[in-house]
Parts: structure tokens; C-alpha cells; sequence
């Protein structure tokens, strides 16, 4: 009880970048937890990944508030110039790109968060800069 | 702001001098609610905690405020944790409880660190044997609610649970748990301690296409005309959505701000999230981005909600592509309605919301990706 597993599978997270299958082997031995009952609760949180990530991460905000500020504009670029779908991570491992429901910036729309810091009042000059220093 | 006021432990002093069933009385007194949305009496929920009989009972603050367009947690986090950790304190000394969450969004992250340190100094200096954890979510909408809350803390997906038992009898491994969210916990430090604390001051999260987007403190009842002059519309405004899940709702510029004239309009208010939208943009538009909210957020427990919500995409997708005919119109309607009706938790029962109330209020952006005639 003391332990909370979220936290724990947080933890994984931030130190591999993803919840491998090994990583979910030696946590269901250590915390007596089933692999199965693990594997479901890893999959369940967005933010939890069970395959290998970019070295960059980057969620934009899917929210209303954003999609009236030129967000989708935002999204179709950085597809574009990542040359990837959102769900997905570019060859080199360089950028992962996801979308989710809200960041909470939405008075500085539209917004993105890169490596969990949030990038606010996007337009395609500043991400151009952005992605040009990652 | 009102809410910015520090209490500085004072308030939590003041608790213990009045003892659990005066600061019970007082929080009634002063009309302390619930500000996540449901309004409910934090007394009398403090209180059920207080009466049920356990070993053990938890508070939980609700730092999880994932309704698009709402950011009014974020700023309390940031300019007043102190005060916000203070009433958990006091909700923790009011029902006898030694330990406590405060279950962070994932997408906050960047505010972990700065809480932890507010944390162990507040809870140092209050002398209370009490331990406050923060808990990161992972990015699941659906544990804004509070039993899902109480799931996803106890290492299961976050699903949302059938009520009753209600958490202040069963809680957190069965436990009576108190479960409040950020702003509400920050009132219940400064009701206690200021007398002329108002209770009728309301944290409004405004944004959209407006030129002056931002948390605002406006007293219940304000006019919308008032609410406008602040914002500054970039063009004329013509809806506003309450978040994703409170539906649509026409500008009238003399319409007062309160529960009933949101209500009567078939919307809901949550936690006054209100995302400004202009006359250059279409309903349905902004409609199917709230419906892949919808899909990408169900948990996937029930089956009305789950399957429900990319029915209910699919057809605004068809409104979008312009191939409905306005029978379309009529079974989306329906559609929306079987889904509210039949979910289990407030996700799924609000799925339909800003379909039901767009199509009564805004029929003509519907009309406008309507080609035949039939």
C-alpha cells in the first residue's frame, strides 16, 4: 500500500524514456504485482509509453481554446516538417510527436509542451526555432 | 484576487483552538462548496468523513483539472500553494486523517518540484503528524473524477467507480476519504481565517478568440457584457463552451452569470471554463475537435461511453465531409441522448452535451454542411 504505482511506473518513465517489458518483469517481481494487471495499468496513462522514445518529446495541446488559435495550423506543420504523424517518432529517434487533450495554457494559445516544459504562443517562425534547438 | 490571500498557518491554528465540529459549522456557515464543478457542501462531505468510523481515512486534493479551456488550478499552484496545502492540513485535523495525496496532472509536471518543497516546509511548520504525497497523473482525463482518482492511486487504470458507496464512507482501500479539489481547498483556509471572506467570488478560466485570455476573479451573477469588456472579443462572439463537456451556449450580452441561466440553457457550468468562439467560426468545427476529446478520453469501462463517443465522431465527421442529410441530424440527436443516458460516470453522461446543445442553439452551422435537402 505504501508503494504507489503510478509513481513507481513514472519513475521507469522518466529514467528510460518508456516502460520496457523488462522494466515491467523486475517491477511485478519487486512489488508482487501481476504482469498482466501491470501491462494494463502502463497502457491505461497516455503519458505512460511502452515503446522506446525520441530523445524529444513534444504533445500538443488538442484543446478547443487551441484549435481556435491556428492550432490545427500548428499541428499539420510540425507533421510536416518532423515528417511524421502525431502518435509517432522520426527515424533518427530525434522527435516523438503526440497530441493531448489540454495543456492548461489555454490564454496563450495555441501551446505545446516539449519535454514537459510548456512552449506557448506558438506560430511557425517560433517552432521553426524550436525544432532548429533541440 | 481573493484567492490569492495567504493564510500563513494562521487559519490552520484557528481550526485547531475551534476543534472539528465548530470548523464543520463554519464552513457551512460560509457557504464553503465544492468549486470542481458538482457544488457540493465541503462541510457535509468533511462531515460524513468525520462520522464514519475507521482505523484510517485520507484526503485527496484534487490537482488533476483536465477540462480543456480550465487553468485556474495552475494558477493557484503557482501563486498560492501555500494556502492550498494549508487546507488540506485542516481537512486532515477536521476528520482525523494522517495521510494525504495531492494527485498532480501529469501535464503540471513542471510544478512538481516547487510543490514538493512548499510541502515539506508547510507540513514541518505545522507541528501536525500528518504526511502529504503528491501523486503525478499520467495523462488520463477521466481522473479529474474523484473515484477514479481514488483507483489510479491505488495502482489500478483509472476507472470510474458506481456510486454509493460515495468516498467520504469508501474510499482509498476502503477507507473514508475526503476528496477536494485545489480551489476549493484553498477557500476553506481563507474562509476560515477572514471574516469578510466572499463566498460568491468564482475563479473564471477564459479563453478563445479573445484578445485578453486568462483566470479571472468575477462574483457569481456578473453580467456577460461585463465578463466581454475584460476579454476583449477579437470579432463579435457568438457561443461560448463551457470546457468540452458543458456544451454550447449563445452570448447574450445582458445574461447574468449564475447556476440557473447556464442550467436553463440544458448547459453546465463545471468549474466556469468558458472558451470564447467568434461568428467567423463554424459549431460543428469545434464540435469535432471536442468529439476526438471525447473518443481519445472514455476510459473504455462502460460500453454506451466507449463506443458511444466514436459513434457520435464518426457522425460529426460525416456533418464535416458534407454527406449527412438532416435525418443524420436527427439520429446524431438521438445518439448523443442514448449516450448521456446510459454511461456510467459524468464523462459519459455530458458526451452529448455540446451535440444536444448545438443543434438546439446553432442549427444553422449545422445546416450549412447540410446539402440535401431531405
Amino acid at each position: 500500500m505504501d508503494k504507489i504505482l503510478i509513481n513507481i511506473l513514472k519513475k521507469v518513465q522518466d529514467k528510460y524514456g518508456y516502460i520496457s517489458e523488462k522494466s515491467m518483469k523486475n517491477i511485478s517481481v519487486k512489488y508482487n504485482v501481476p504482469l498482466a494487471k501491470l501491462y494494463g495499468v502502463a497502457t491505461f496513462y497516455a503519458m505512460f509509453k511502452t515503446e522506446r522514445q525520441g530523445k524529444n518529446v513534444i504533445e500538443i495541446c488538442g484543446s478547443p481554446s487551441c484549435m481556435l488559435n491556428n492550432g490545427q495550423k500548428i499541428e499539420d506543420f510540425l507533421e510536416k516538417e518532423l515528417k511524421i504523424m502525431v502518435g509517432k517518432t522520426t527515424k533518427n529517434k530525434k522527435f516523438s510527436l503526440y497530441k493531448t487533450s489540454c495543456i492548461g495554457c489555454c490564454d496563450e494559445a495555441p501551446a505545446m509542451l516539449l519535454n514537459g516544459k510548456p512552449c506557448t504562443s506558438l506560430t511557425i517562425e517560433k517552432i521553426k526555432k524550436i525544432l532548429k534547438n533541440c | 484576487m481573493q484567492i490569492e490571500l495567504k493564510t500563513d498557518l494562521i487559519a490552520l491554528e484557528k481550526a485547531k483552538k475551534m476543534g472539528a465540529k465548530e470548523v464543520l459549522k463554519l464552513l457551512d456557515k460560509k457557504g464553503v462548496v465544492g468549486r470542481g464543478g458538482a457544488s457540493f457542501p465541503t462541510g457535509r462531505k468533511w462531515n460524513i468523513a468525520l462520522e464514519t468510523k475507521s482505523d484510517e481515512k485520507f484526503v485527496i486534493c484534487n490537482a488533476d483539472e483536465g477540462e480543456p479551456g480550465t487553468f485556474k488550478d495552475k494558477l493557484i499552484i503557482e501563486r498560492n500553494a501555500e494556502t492550498m496545502i494549508e487546507g488540506i492540513l485542516i481537512a486532515a485535523y477536521t476528520i482525523g486523517a494522517k495521510r494525504c495525496f495531492i494527485y498532480l496532472r501529469g501535464e503540471y509536471r513542471y510544478l512538481r518540484k516547487e510543490l514538493g518543497r512548499k510541502i515539506n516546509r508547510m507540513v514541518k511548520k505545522s507541528g501536525l503528524d500528518v504526511t502529504i504525497d503528491v501523486v503525478m497523473g499520467a495523462g488520463a482525463y477521466i481522473c479529474g473524477e474523484e473515484t477514479a482518482i481514488i483507483q489510479s492511486i491505488m495502482g489500478h487504470r483509472g476507472h470510474a467507480m458506481y456510486k454509493p458507496p460515495y468516498p467520504p464512507v469508501e474510499g482509498l482501500w476502503g477507507k473514508p476519504t475526503v476528496v477536494n479539489n485545489v480551489e476549493t481547498l484553498t477557500c476553506v483556509s481563507q474562509a476560515i481565517l477572514f471574516d469578510d471572506w466572499d463566498p460568491s467570488l468564482r475563479l473564471f478560466s477564459l479563453s478563445g478568440n479573445v484578445k485578453n485570455p486568462g483566470v479571472y476573479e468575477f462574483p457569481l451573477g456578473i453580467k456577460m457584457s461585463k465578463i466581454l469588456d475584460v476579454v476583449i472579443p477579437q470579432k463579435e462572439i457568438k457561443a461560448v463552451s463551457f470546457g468540452c463537456f458543458g456544451g454550447f451556449m449563445k452570448v447574450k450580452k445582458n445574461m447574468e452569470i449564475t447556476h440557473e441561466n447556464i442550467c436553463k440553457k440544458d448547459c453546465q457550468h463545471g468549474a466556469f471554463s468558458m472558451i470564447f468562439i467568434d461568428e467567423t467560426n463554424n459549431i460543428v468545427d469545434v464540435s469535432y475537435t471536442i468529439a476526438k476529446f471525447y473518443t481519445y478520453e472514455s476510459c473504455g469501462k462502460c460500453t454506451p461511453c466507449r463506443e458511444g463517443t466514436i459513434r457520435l465522431l464518426e457522425r460529426i465527421k460525416q456533418v464535416k465531409g458534407g454527406t449527412a442529410t438532416k435525418t443524420d441530424l436527427e439520429l446524431l440527436k438521438e445518439f448523443a441522448e442514448h449516450v448521456q443516458e446510459t454511461s456510467l460516470c459524468g464523462l459519459g453522461q455530458s458526451a452529448g452535451n455540446y451535440i444536444l446543445t448545438g443543434l438546439k442553439y446553432f442549427k444553422e452551422d449545422y445546416m450549412k454542411y447540410i446539402k440535401s435537402k431531405k
